[in-house]
């Protein structure tokens, strides 16, 4: 069914009057083909249009609202109707699609999105599924697949108000991720959400590839989280604990004469002539409360997670998951901000220096994408923490992608990001943002013109989102299924292909046998 | 209150050299007869007590006649075997020590109609101690065993509880043992008053919430040249009686050294081997190595000369027959010489290691009216280009597509 008809306008303002009997969305996605030129267009304004003059439809409308005078149109479906805005997004031909450089014919009828228009969208090799396509709230049965690969070391945006299906979003393509052998994700989890601890989670993966560190009552099979003192260098407190010039200095020294023994050492020691009393206090303090330390009759007491002896592969081993390409989730939410930030700096140095130290031996080709979530992204990542100075995600984010190190960062509050780290995260998930600042932050940074887009992101609905990235040949409106039902799917699926087989406990001295 | 010997790892069997493998089956037999003097409830041997699943049978007759000293004097004995312990069928030599009355394998139970394990405890009828386990198998194999395990009932139990394992924790595992497969901690029940661990050869006494004590006594023996540098070698004994603060102050560690270790490291870098030998003779030479093993560690590279022209025979000799040494091990894995290290740097640059590849490849050229070295060294150019800042995949994808037809001419 033809939709309306392309009228006037100029590249990137499309005017379409839209049929009477048409219900056309903002945000929806239509096609203007003609004279075998098929370019896929995207709504962005609605407005109303008449053959009557606005003085007139006034007077009309006040002959109807105070006179009660029973006033018809002739033809009021000629005279009134509606009026499309349309942005160009790409032309199509056939299975291949180029950037959109042209106008649709004069008077090209515009009709509705269709699988088949969508064909050159085809699912890259170490793909990520998003979702599936959006025109404005309808959904079509094609499935968003980002190249995966390439999304994740350029790092992944994800601005969002509370409520607008962030955390749906992430279990999604966690969810995804987990089994796929390009990449491992570490996740910083604040909530303790992404495991399913209690509820549906990447626990229920049939793959089994998601390691689980939590500090507080491990489920079975889960590790409980401990690392050891001796890895923490002074540079990983960097974004958690603000040192005084003196109190660097101390550190350092330390660090200089005792190597990884330097935390021990300063807490151990009782004056240094080299350095005032109460700078050396003052350390022992922040150490001490930051790690959850006390000095007892010559012995460190460990009451959290960090530990003289515990935990002394730790690191090594959240690192070697990763290189296997599993998600590591480490569980936050017992966790102050500043510990969470030494935690998630500390895995993100090891991880970081790795895959440099891999480069520089040229073996990086072989290994799988490390991305790494964060939530809350501008406690690391904002104006105001790195005028302090750079920290591992800021680097991470300027030079992570040569690396093959990406970040997956998680905002209610982009306008906090500096632009130029905004303009390095080089694919944006975006989700409903009602807030004008944070809007105008997001479509200033994209990776296509989302311009005309400010309306169609304010009303974003719940899982609704708009992906912009250098790796897409335009902004795709998605839908980002529902975790749980997506889930409860895929198992019924599994449940269905499983072969039970019966385990034998060869060794035991069992009963009967 | 209850007092027992926590032992693993002793690898009877596990030295191919006579000596060493003496000491090693004579430390077990010391640390029987420390038990026993000691007067302990029960032991522990938290797996590996064979290093093989077929001992010989002189060894296994001297372990059964140790046993049999312990139940005359009524000191009970309860195992799970280790990874060491079992042929790839699954059978060990242990169930005759327990077919024999003289041990008890206290990894026992049976599989409910859900797959689950369930694991029957072994009460030790003095100390009224309950004791159950998993046994350790090769490759992790045991995973899937504490994957399997009914928790519930272990936790619910009540009395004083022995949980014994034979696998790395991968919580507790130690620097080092980056590559040791390993189990995390959350698999095994909790609320035991002691976890007797082993296979993990490194003494560690560990307290998590809800597991009061993990205790990992390392090898009773040391059981390469590491361990025997690192002094390793003993065993535990838990006295439940002893009033202190802290529950691991109940631990006694008991050490069972028969000899003692000489251990000389020598820093070989820039030196000839004459100067090797003579650095060698003037640290060991003139001194009483009566019951001593001594252990020669050599690292750097060498001046010139090749490390086997190092004359160990001679330091041997002297050290054995004159010093009387027990035995004279040599480490030489860190010490190369300077020809073989010359000879990887010439071989270390990527760029000449492909021009020779490409070279020998191209001795016989299929194409005789091209110079294949050449467009070979051209093609893998332009393939190795990357892409530039800013560069969309299919201009990068066009602009290779170009470069390599200019290179064909095509």
């Amino acid at each position: 069914m033809v939709l309306g008809r392309v009228i006037s306008g100029k590249f990137g303002e499309i005017c379409a009057r839209q049929r009477s009997d048409a219900d056309v969305e903002l945000g929806e996605l239509l096609i203007a083909e003609e004279n075998n030129n098929k370019s896929l267009l995207q709504v962005y304004d609605l407005v109303y249009g008449s053959q009557v003059s606005q003085q007139n439809l006034e007077l009309i409308s006040g002959m109807d609202l105070e006179e009660n005078a029973k006033i018809n149109f002739f033809d009021p479906k000629l005279r009134n109707y509606k009026l499309v805005y349309l942005k160009n997004l790409i032309n199509i031909s056939d299975i291949t699609a180029k950037t959109s450089k042209t106008l649709p014919d004069f008077f090209s009828p515009l009709r509705i999105v269709e699988k088949e228009d969508l064909k050159f969208l085809v699912t890259p090799k170490d793909s990520l599924f998003i979702g599936k396509i959006r025109s404005g709230s309808k959904l079509l049965d094609v499935d968003v697949n980002l190249p995966g690969k390439d999304v994740l070391s350029h790092h992944i945006l994800i601005p969002a108000l509370t409520g607008k299906g962030k955390s749906n979003l992430l279990s999604v393509m966690l969810w995804n991720l987990i089994d796929k052998l390009f990449c491992g994700v570490l996740v910083l989890d604040p909530h303790d959400e992404y495991y399913g601890r209690n509820s549906l989670g990447l626990k229920d993966h049939p793959s089994k590839m998601c390691t689980y560190y939590t500090s507080k009552d491990p489920p079975v099979g889960s590790l409980s989280l401990k690392i050891c003192l001796r890895d923490i260098r002074p540079g990983h407190f960097d974004g958690s604990i603000n040192w005084t010039d003196a109190q660097h200095d101390l550190v350092y020294f330390y660090y200089k004469r005792y190597g990884t023994d330097w935390i021990s050492k300063i807490l151990g020691e009782e004056n240094n002539p080299l350095f005032h009393e109460a700078t050396l206090n003052v350390v022992k303090r922040k150490l001490s409360s930051l790690l959850d330390l006390r000095f007892k009759e010559g012995v460190i007491i460990s009451n959290g997670i960090f530990h003289l002896t515990q935990g002394g592969n730790t690191l090594q081993d959240i690192i070697k998951d990763l290189e296997d390409a599993k998600i590591v989730v480490i569980d936050t939410s017992s966790f102050s901000g500043s510990l969470e930030i030494l935690v998630g700096s500390l895995i993100s140095n090891y991880v970081f220096n790795k895959y440099k130290y891999y480069k520089s031996k040229g073996v990086l080709d072989t290994k799988p994408v490390i991305s790494i979530v964060i939530e809350e992204a501008p406690r690391v990542l904002g104006k105001e923490v790195l005028e302090q100075g750079p920290n591992i995600f800021s680097t991470i984010a300027r030079e992570g992608r040569k690396f093959k190190v990406g970040l997956i960062a998680v905002t209610q509050l982009p306008s906090l990001i500096p632009r130029q780290i905004l303009a390095n995260m080089n694919t944006k998930i975006i989700l409903g943002i009602e807030m004008a600042p944070e809007r105008t932050s997001i479509i200033e940074s994209a990776a296509q013109d989302l311009s005309r887009d400010n309306r169609t992101i304010a009303s974003l609905d719940k899982g609704e989102a708009i992906i912009t990235s250098n790796f897409t040949r335009f902004a795709i409106p998605v839908k980002i299924p529902l975790f749980k039902d997506f889930v409860l799917r895929e198992q019924k699926e599994e449940a269905q292909n499983k072969i039970y087989t019966k385990q034998s406990f060869n060794g035991m001295d069992m009963e009967g046998e | 209150m209850v007092r027992f010997a926590h032992i693993a790892d002793v690898h009877l069997g596990g030295w191919r050299d006579e000596v060493l493998s003496k000491l090693s089956d004579q430390t077990f037999v010391k640390a029987i007869d420390i038990c026993i003097q000691e007067k302990v409830d029960f032991v522990i041997i938290a797996g590996d007590l064979f290093n093989t699943a077929l001992p010989g049978v002189d060894r296994i007759k001297k372990t059964i006649e140790k046993c049999r000293e312990l139940k005359e004097n009524r000191i009970p004995v309860y195992y799970i075997p280790g990874s060491h312990d079992f042929s790839p069928s699954g059978k060990t030599m242990l169930d005759l020590i327990e077919k024999a009355g003289l041990g008890v394998n206290v990894a026992k139970g049976n599989v409910d109609e859900n797959g689950k394990l369930n694991l029957r405890f072994t009460k030790d009828e003095k100390t009224i101690v309950k004791l159950t386990g998993v046994i350790g198998k090769r490759g992790m194999l045991d995973t899937k065993y504490y994957e399997s395990l009914n928790i519930p009932p272990l936790e619910n139990e009540t009395g004083f509880k022995i949980f014994l394992l034979h696998t790395a924790l991968s919580e507790m595992k130690p620097k080092g043992y980056e590559q040791m497969e390993d189990t995390p901690i959350s698999f095994l029940p909790k609320g035991f008053d002691y976890y007797a661990a082993g296979h993990v050869h490194v003494r560690q006494i560990s307290e998590f919430e809800d597991y009061p004590l993990i205790v990992y006594p390392g090898p009773l023996f040391p059981n390469n040249f590491k361990e025997l540098e690192l002094g390793l070698g003993g065993f535990y004994i838990y006295n439940g009686g002893k009033e202190v603060k802290e529950n691991r102050d109940k631990l006694e560690f008991v050490p069972v050294h028969l000899a003692q270790v000489y251990s000389l490291k020598l820093n070989c870098q820039d030196k000839s081997h004459d100067q090797v030998y003579e650095g060698l003779k003037e640290n060991l030479f003139n001194r009483d190595f009566s019951n001593t093993i001594v252990l020669i560690r050599l690292e750097g590279t060498l001046l010139s000369g090749k490390p086997s022209d190092i004359n160990f025979n001679v330091i041997n000799h002297t050290l054995i027959e004159d010093q009387k040494a027990l035995i004279v091990l040599k480490n030489t894995t860190k010490l190369q010489s300077r020809e073989f290290e010359e000879m990887k740097v010439s071989h270390s640059s990527v760029d000449e290691l492909e021009d020779n590849l490409i070279k020998e490849q191209t001795k016989d050229p299929q194409y005789h009216d091209i110079n294949e070295e050449v467009l070979i060294k051209e093609l893998m150019k332009s393939f190795s280009s990357e892409k530039k800042e800013g560069e969309v995949t299919q201009d990068f994808e066009d602009r290779i597509k170009n470069d390599v037809d200019n290179v064909l001419g095509i």
